[in-house]
């Protein structure tokens, strides 16, 4: 049947998979470079059918019973700072460094069931929003929120604006670096974070996350073997100064994160007075070599209170 | 923002391309090298038409407006192309009914009563009344047809034939009648592509066989090169005399309009875009559709086909006097359709879609199919062909032995008598044009029923002259063997075959060129 | 069925094998019978229309048998086919097809083979003088009047024994020719009784394969002559197998016709009719609108039905037996329609009467008919052409074969089949070998 239609030059199942590489992107011919066309403007994707009361049960449901055992099974997680959250009351923004896909679910599952209950992730709109079943996905089982990270177009023109979710009572976590960290150091932060906060009057609680790097860097999809050590460190609630601008408040944000690795480290107080960094600058003060800071940011996370007898 | 045409060369990332087969969609893997003309991507149309043809009736190019032309008791003749244009036929409204609309709005203001409308059919067969309510739209229609005010050109009524004259080369001007003794003819075109339009609407549209042999003839049409590009087409300059010679006689009101590229409704998207831009639902269209129209029954595959509708947009009006406004109309016709191309190639492949502009809710017979490719598809260039003289040209077509009775009455008697005698242009045209242009039987059927005139499929010949002229071979992919052998082609299963027929020829690894179209391209050969 | 007791003894030897029948004794020959039998005629109709080679070949009430010749009475010679065509009414009546006017024609079980070249075994004399045992001879299959041994009809009286009333009286058994008749045996066999008025010597010069076309071509000028063309006229011809080819050849020789239009379905007919001097040579597909090219006549398209010209040929010869409809359809007003072969479909006789047309039968051939085809046949260029007609001959043990080849002998590009009666058949002999060896 198949080899008939080929001769007959009609298309068949294998020849258009050939043809078009399904699953992957499809190629340009060279020549026809000059002519690509500039990527589509991300297709509206609602989320609203997400946060209907059933979704969240399903929701509550997929992440207690599921998404929180497995990555517990891979990872070896430490929680610390939750105290931090004690008598806050929602919504707020949480804000945290990001160098894996496993951030979110350790900040989502790390979470007390009743804030994880309130809080949806605002994530990059032309990455999860750009194929259906990716959309989908993550926002049955993480409640994203499609985030434009060029210039927050999308982010207006959506119904579901970050603003409308944070006044409805949502609690939303960012990464403020707006994307996943390709060395595993915290790169600079983007101010979205903050001009929602100052917009919304809403707190920032900065959380450190140390080691998802070296469990799954980029370009992983699954933890490495062994359960590797991962540290999430939550940090008090920042609320922005008086006057204060989004950017000066953004590089607060930056510090008080840089600080909570730090503490991570060493102890809170030697971090306040001190922060140690990862990796220490040159004299030069040109940027330490790449390897380094890789080799930094996969160095072990100690386990926690397992101190030796020589210590 | 729409992207230009251009040339791609495929290489080894490249997807098996779409190629059109009458009623049948393939993929086609096409050799490494080889150039695929890509035709530029559909202009937007303009924003507001009403607007714009009000535009162009009040300012129009070297005239006065078409206001100042119009007086109580007057005679006033509308007249406009057929159904053959645009292809395939518009999604209502029709911009011709949209343009008609305006004109009569303004001659009722300015008291004119003798208003006729006349469908510039020249000897292409009649339109039926759907088809007329369709182009001039519904309320045109109820107003004029019931009073006979709305009708068919008939170039065999003798009675209602005016000759205006000879021009400098001693070419009859025979048109009808009521056209040349109104005070002013008012000519609405659609310009699908740069062949139409012009001196080509009037004096051909509204012209009757002693005034066509002129320049409808072998020796005329071996030296259009091409009949896209009016200027170096002997075709257009005897038109163009007679235009001239008809304008110093009769005052003509020319409204042109140009279309985007939008051939194929939404549902076909796919069919317009660049293959390696196909998304997955694309794709499956292209699987679903091309594998679902082969299962299905013929009579079944042909109304799918004939009942899409274009969904074509006005990218411009222009009126007024008829060769500035042609003008206008073609840098129009050529923003949306030129592509540059370098240089001719050894072997042109293309592929024939279901509809050229003669079988409208009809059957492309084996002639239609010939003129399709071997006339328009070939002359779709300007400057010089897409292939090198004594090159080869690869069509795909299935070519069935499939005639319709109705329409196209002459073209059977055509295949079987004069083929079987002879297939060049010049001894069929000098053996047995004139049998068939007087054949009464035709005649009647062209004047009382829905058939081509009795001559015209000798001019669906003429017009693949040039082309026969200028190829070495003409191999047809899929097609059935004995159609094409009847007209002098050859045929081949497959591309692959076809490039072995042809390798005697053009060798083993001949330079290849495919024009991706429909959507229209024209290439601009340097 | 029983047989009639007046039936000639007739020995079966089974109708299957491919032995020739060995007479008991010496007088007995082999022949393939036509016998009665409701079942197996009922059959071969039934079968006629979408198989029609299994209805002659299988189904047919047809038996090869060795059959004692009846005897001689006076005035009547024994005839030894050396070859005998299968006619297209042969098959009309083997496969079924053929009217049940037929019916009481004919005498049942009877030889067919009307189409005879042979050999005189006694002396005789005809009309046309003494013939001498030993002549080879041509049969003009009707059985008139003298024949018969009554006294002349009014068809015979006026020299037109085709006409003639008595073909069932007198003291043969029914049977309107030779190859109908129950006690003059035919062509089919290895010997027949023919009356002296049927004998017509054959030329010294004229070959086997010629002579055995005598008797379709001597039709054929009948049916020419009863086209009564006139000068100038147009005349169309359907079908090109061997009856349109002769007539073709007829009404070029006989008549004043202007052009002659030949209606062809097969490309081999199609050249032959060229080569035959067709005018034109039109294809059978669409044969009213090729017509009306030719004429130039207005075409009309009923709601139901074929197509019909109002205009077209003056004179039309149906050579094809089922296209008489569309012969109706294309002759103009005031024309006549020839039926040269035995019509088997029913037309629509509305354009006989509305287009005040003549319908003219023309059957067989008499005397002068057979002088005028030996003439014609007797040239140089006729000859030559008439020498291709005749497309194979089998032996009569492959009866079955032979009547299969006649009835696609169109498709396969022949244009008469015939038995080969004796030891040296004419056909080249590689192929009735591997015809032969082509059996079990």
């Amino acid at each position: 049947m198949s080899r008939r239609a080929s001769r007959a030059g009609l298309p068949t199942v294998r020849g258009l998979a050939r043809g078009w590489r399904w699953g992957s992107r499809p190629l340009v011919p060279a020549s026809a470079e000059p002519y690509r066309p500039l990527p589509a403007p991300p297709r509206e994707f609602s989320t609203e059918w997400a946060r209907t009361p059933a979704v969240r049960s399903l929701r509550a449901l997929a992440q207690s019973a599921a998404l929180k055992p497995l990555i517990w099974s891979e990872v070896s997680p430490t929680v610390s700072g939750l105290d931090h959250l004690t008598g806050l009351r929602g919504p707020v923004i949480f804000a945290a460094n990001h160098s894996s896909h496993l951030d979110a679910p350790l900040v989502l599952c790390s979470l007390p069931p009743a804030w994880r209950h309130q809080t949806l992730v605002a994530a990059a709109a032309d990455y999860f929003f750009d194929d259906w079943w990716r959309a989908f996905g993550t926002a049955l089982v993480f409640g994203t929120v499609p985030l434009d990270r060029t210039g927050g177009a999308t982010a207006a023109a959506s119904p579901a604006t970050p603003h409308t979710l944070l006044t409805e009572g949502w609690s939303l976590l960012f990464f403020p670096e707006g994307t996943r960290a390709p060395d595993g150091q915290m790169a600079g932060f983007k101010t979205g974070a903050a001009r929602m906060a100052l917009a919304a009057g809403v707190p920032i609680v900065p959380i450190g996350i140390r080691g998802s790097f070296a469990a799954m860097p980029r370009g992983r999809s699954w933890p490495v073997s062994g359960r590797p050590q991962v540290s999430v460190r939550y940090g008090a609630p920042m609320r922005p100064l008086a006057n204060e601008s989004a950017k000066k408040f953004t590089t607060r944000l930056a510090q008080e994160i840089r600080r909570l690795d730090s503490e991570d480290r060493s102890s809170w107080w030697s971090s306040l007075r001190e922060p140690a960094t990862a990796v220490p600058s040159r004299t030069d003060g040109a940027a330490p070599a790449h390897w380094r800071q890789v080799w930094a940011s996969t160095e072990p996370v100690p386990e926690p209170g397992r101190s030796t007898p020589w210590d | 923002m729409t992207r230009p045409g251009f040339v791609l060369d495929v290489d080894d990332r490249t997807p098996p391309l779409l190629v059109h087969a009458g009623e049948s969609l393939r993929l086609e893997r096409f050799p490494d090298g080889t150039r695929v003309i890509y035709p530029p991507e559909s202009l937007p149309g303009v924003d507001d038409l009403d607007a714009t043809i009000a535009d162009a009736l009040e300012n129009p190019v070297g005239s006065e407006p078409l206001r100042a032309l119009l007086f109580a008791g007057m005679k006033l003749t509308i007249a406009f192309d057929d159904l053959s244009l645009p292809l395939p036929t518009m999604k209502p409204p029709d911009i011709r009914g949209k343009i008609i609309e305006q004109v009569l709005t303004l001659a009722a203001a300015a008291g004119v009563d003798d208003v006729e409308l006349i469908v510039a059919t020249a000897l292409h067969r009649r339109m039926t009344a759907n088809e007329i309510r369709h182009v001039v739209g519904e309320r045109v229609f109820r107003s004029f047809w019931p009073e006979k005010k709305l009708y068919n050109f008939d170039a065999e009524d003798r009675e209602n034939l005016s000759h205006i004259g000879l021009t400098d080369a001693g070419e009859d001007v025979e048109i009808s009648k009521r056209a040349a003794e109104s005070d002013l003819l008012v000519y609405v075109n659609v310009n699908m592509v740069a062949m139409d339009g012009g001196h080509k609407s009037a004096a051909i549209g509204l012209a009757s066989y002693k005034s066509l042999k002129h320049h409808h003839n072998s020796h005329t049409m071996v030296h259009s090169r091409s009949f896209m590009d009016h200027k170096n087409s002997e075709l257009h300059s005897s038109a163009w005399r007679m235009g001239r010679l008809l304008a110093g006689h009769l005052k003509i009101f020319q409204i042109e309009t140009s279309l985007n590229n939008a051939t194929f409704p939404e549902q076909y998207g796919f069919l317009s875009k660049r293959e390696w831009e196909w998304s997955l639902r694309d794709q499956a269209m292209m699987y679903g559709a091309s594998r679902g129209l082969d299962a299905m029954p013929g009579r079944l595959r042909r109304k799918t086909f004939q009942s899409m509708r274009s969904e074509y947009a006005v990218t411009g009006v222009t009126a007024g006097e008829v060769e500035a406004v042609h003008e206008k109309t073609l840098a129009a016709v050529h923003r949306q359709q030129l592509v540059e191309v370098d240089g001719q190639s050894d072997v042109l492949v293309f592929g024939l879609p279901f509809l050229g502009p003669y079988n409208v809710n009809s059957v492309m017979n084996p002639i239609l199919a010939m003129c399709l490719g071997l006339g328009y598809f070939f002359n779709m260039y300007r400057g010089k062909p897409l292939v090198r003289p004594g090159g080869t040209l690869i069509l795909y077509h299935p070519v069935p032995h499939e005639f319709s009775q109705l329409h196209h009455p002459s073209y059977v008697d055509f295949f079987e008598e004069v083929l079987a005698e002879s297939t060049d242009p010049a001894t069929i045209e000098a053996k047995f044009e004139k049998a068939y242009a007087t054949d009464p039987w035709y005649t009647h059927l062209y004047r009382t029923s829905h058939a081509y005139h009795g001559v015209h499929p000798f001019y669906m010949w003429y017009w693949g002259a040039h082309a026969m002229d200028h190829l070495g071979d003409v191999i047809w992919v899929g097609a059935d063997r004995r159609t094409t052998e009847r007209m002098g082609f050859r045929s081949a299963s497959t591309l692959a075959d076809a490039l072995e027929m042809a390798s005697g020829s053009v060798g083993r690894s001949p330079s290849i060129t495919y024009l991706h179209s429909p959507p229209h391209a024209i290439a601009d050969v340097k | 069925m029983t047989e009639r007791p007046s039936d000639p003894p007739s020995s079966r030897v089974g109708s299957r094998g491919p032995a020739v029948p060995r007479p008991s004794r010496a007088d007995r020959v082999p022949a393939v019978e036509l016998y009665r039998s409701v079942p197996r005629y009922l059959a071969a109709r039934t079968l006629s229309g979408r198989l029609p080679s299994v209805a002659a070949a299988s189904a047919a009430p047809l038996r090869l048998v060795a059959r004692r010749p009846s005897e001689t009475l006076p005035g009547w010679a024994r005839v030894r086919p050396r070859l005998s065509g299968i006619c297209g009414s042969d098959l009309a009546t083997v496969t079924g097809r053929s009217s049940f006017y037929f019916s009481s024609l004919v005498s049942m079980p009877f030889v067919p083979g009307h189409e005879v070249v042979g050999d005189l075994l006694d002396d005789v004399d005809t009309p046309r003088g003494r013939l001498t045992a030993g002549t080879r001879v041509v049969l003009a299959p009707v059985l008139t009047c003298a024949a018969r041994g009554v006294p002349p009809c009014a068809g015979c009286s006026s020299d037109r024994p085709t006409r003639c009333d008595s073909v069932t009286s007198g003291h043969l058994a029914p049977g309107l020719q030779t190859g109908y008749c129950a006690d003059t045996g035919g062509g089919w066999s290895g010997e027949l009784r023919a009356h002296g008025s049927q004998l017509f010597a054959v030329p010294e010069s004229m070959p086997d394969e010629v002579a055995v076309l005598l008797e379709p071509l001597a039709c054929a000028v009948h049916a020419a002559r009863r086209a009564e063309v006139l000068p100038g006229e147009r005349v169309l011809v359907i079908g090109a197998g061997a009856i349109g080819l002769l007539t073709l050849l007829a009404l070029r020789a006989l008549t004043p016709a202007a052009e002659i239009l030949v209606a062809a379905k097969h490309p081999k007919q199609k050249t032959m009719a060229a080569r035959f001097g067709a005018g034109q040579v039109l294809g059978s597909g669409d044969l009213v609108g090729a017509v009306r090219r030719t004429t130039r006549a207005m075409q009309l398209k009923p709601e139901r039905g074929q197509p019909y010209l109002l205009g077209g040929v003056d004179v039309t010869l149906e050579c094809a037996g089922s296209a008489l409809d569309t012969a109706l359809r294309v002759t103009r007003a005031g024309g006549r329609v020839v039926l040269s072969g035995l019509p088997t479909a029913s037309p629509d006789l509305t354009p006989l009467w509305f287009r005040e047309l003549s319908l003219v039968g023309a059957y067989a051939a008499g005397p002068d008919d057979f002088a005028v085809a030996i003439d014609l046949a007797s040239g140089a260029t006729e000859g030559a052409l008439l020498r291709e007609v005749l497309g194979a001959t089998y032996p009569l043990e492959l009866w079955r074969d032979a009547l299969d080849h006649a009835l696609s002998a169109g498709r396969l590009g022949a244009g008469r089949i015939a038995f080969a009666l004796q030891s040296d058949p004419v056909a080249p002999d590689s192929r009735l070998e591997s015809s032969k060896g082509s059996r079990p």
